[in-house]
This record gives C-alpha cells, structure tokens and sequence, in this order.
C-alpha cells in the first residue's frame, strides 16, 4: 500500500515496480486518451464535462475558448505521473514538490475517471456485476494512492 | 462521493438554505458524483476557493448529501473560469444563472 508523508509542502511515497509501473501506463494511456479519444467516447464527457449542460449555443463557445488549453494540461498532469514512474530502478521514492503533488492529484483524479467509465461504475458508485476483477482492484488501489496524498498535504497544512 | 474505503455516510446534517445569493446572477455550482474522494473535494475546495477547513468541509458534504452546491457566485466570466478550474481537477462544476 502507497502511503504518502507530506513535510514542508514536499511529498513522499516508495513505489515497488509493479505499482509504479501500472500507474505509468495507466497515465500515458490517459494522456492518450484525452488527446486522441473519438468525440463519442463516454469518458471525455467525464474529462471533459458540459459547463452548460442546458444551453448548447452557451456550451458550444465554452468548450471553444477552454476545450484546447484543458486537454492539453490534462495531457500534461498525467505526463508528470508518467516521467517520475518512468522505467528504472525500483522500489523507487517519488518526492513531489507541492505543484507536483496538485498534478498527480488532478492527474489521479482524470485516471480513476477513465477507469470508472471502462468498469460501469453506478451512481452508487457500485461497479458493473461483470466488471473486470483486475481493473476493479487498481481502481481502488488508486482510490487510496490519492486519498494518502490528500490526507498528507492536508496533515502538512498545505 | 466517495470516502476511501468506507461507504459514504448520509445522516450528516446540513444547511442548503445559506447557499443562494441574490446580489450575483451567476453562479458556479460543484455536482455530485461517485468517483471524486469527499478528503478531495475537501481539498480541492479549501485551496482553490480559501474556504476555512470547517467550509470546505461543509460544502463538501452538501455535494455529498443534496447533490450538488454552489461554489461562488459573480459575474459570468468569473464563474467560467472556475468551472474551468474545476474540470482540470476532475470535479463536475457547471455555471447558471441564480
């Protein structure tokens, strides 16, 4: 289990190979994903969402003047994940400055997004009944990965 | 929401009714959701907007317990760019008019 210490705004955790790992093709998928995912995609609706889910005139200039530049820092918060799990050696410590603890968060969040479109997850927050088992559990890994960040930054008053 | 590990509780007892303000047209509203963490959207509430832990904490569970709140209220093009913020945290935040 990853568990983050926060002291003076820098933040801490060790990642074995196989956490760091499938948290780094997670996010250089997700950075796919936002880029290059069709318009029809389920999950860029979640990315992405409607500011103006009742005016589409309204919605339309939105996503126009916003649309490029939130794509491309989403891209960019999970490039961060990406490059400081990138392959190497292991276990390995991830020390992230505050601005960098803020990317991973966001980068975390927009992951666990993707992941909870791919396995159904209900308003409940229950998953499909033939959710896939695997997915499901990195889900939740992931769930308290940024759940330790939150509660260490929190615990260090940044 | 979404307490880490733990199924959300839903007897936290809040008020709504402090929520709307008339002297501002637009507001940005935060909606609920079942992936985003309650410690997050805590989080993200206290450091984006400056509201006190208590606040933060107390916007959070209106997301959590009656589906959505307002999270600012201004003019227009302010309440854009916050929506705009939240979206980059993940959070689903949309703008209306009070």
């Amino acid at each position: 289990m990853i568990r983050f210490a926060s002291s003076g705004g820098v933040s801490t955790a060790i990642f074995t190979e196989s956490e760091g790992s499938v948290l780094a093709s997670l996010a250089i998928q997700v950075a796919e994903l936002i880029q290059e995912a069709p318009a029809s995609d389920p999950a860029l609706g979640r990315l992405l969402p409607h500011a103006y889910p009742d005016d589409p005139v309204a919605q339309e200039e939105f996503r126009r003047l916003t649309g490029d530049d939130l794509t491309a820092r989403k891209a960019a918060n999970a490039k961060v994940i990406a490059d400081a799990l990138a392959p190497g050696h292991w276990p390995r410590e991830v020390v992230l400055e505050l601005a960098e603890s803020v990317r991973w968060l966001r980068a975390l969040t927009d992951i666990r997004l993707v992941l909870a479109d791919r396995l159904d997850v209900d308003d409940e927050g229950l998953p499909a009944a033939d959710a896939d088992e695997g997915m499901l559990a990195v889900y939740d890994w992931l769930g308290g990965v940024q759940d330790s960040l939150v509660q260490a930054l929190d615990g260090d008053g940044t | 929401l979404w307490k880490a590990g733990i199924v959300p509780q839903t007897d936290e007892r809040t008020d709504s009714h402090t929520e709307s303000r008339l002297d501002h047209p637009w507001v940005a509203i935060v909606w609920n959701d079942p992936v985003n963490l309650m410690s997050y959207v805590a989080w993200v509430f206290r450091t984006y907007f400056g509201f006190s832990r208590e606040e933060a904490q107390r916007r959070m569970l209106l997301v959590h317990n009656e589906g959505r709140a307002v999270v600012a209220s201004g003019p227009r093009e302010a309440m854009e760019r916050h929506v705009e913020a939240m979206h980059e945290f993940g959070l689903w935040a949309t703008v209306s008019k009070e």
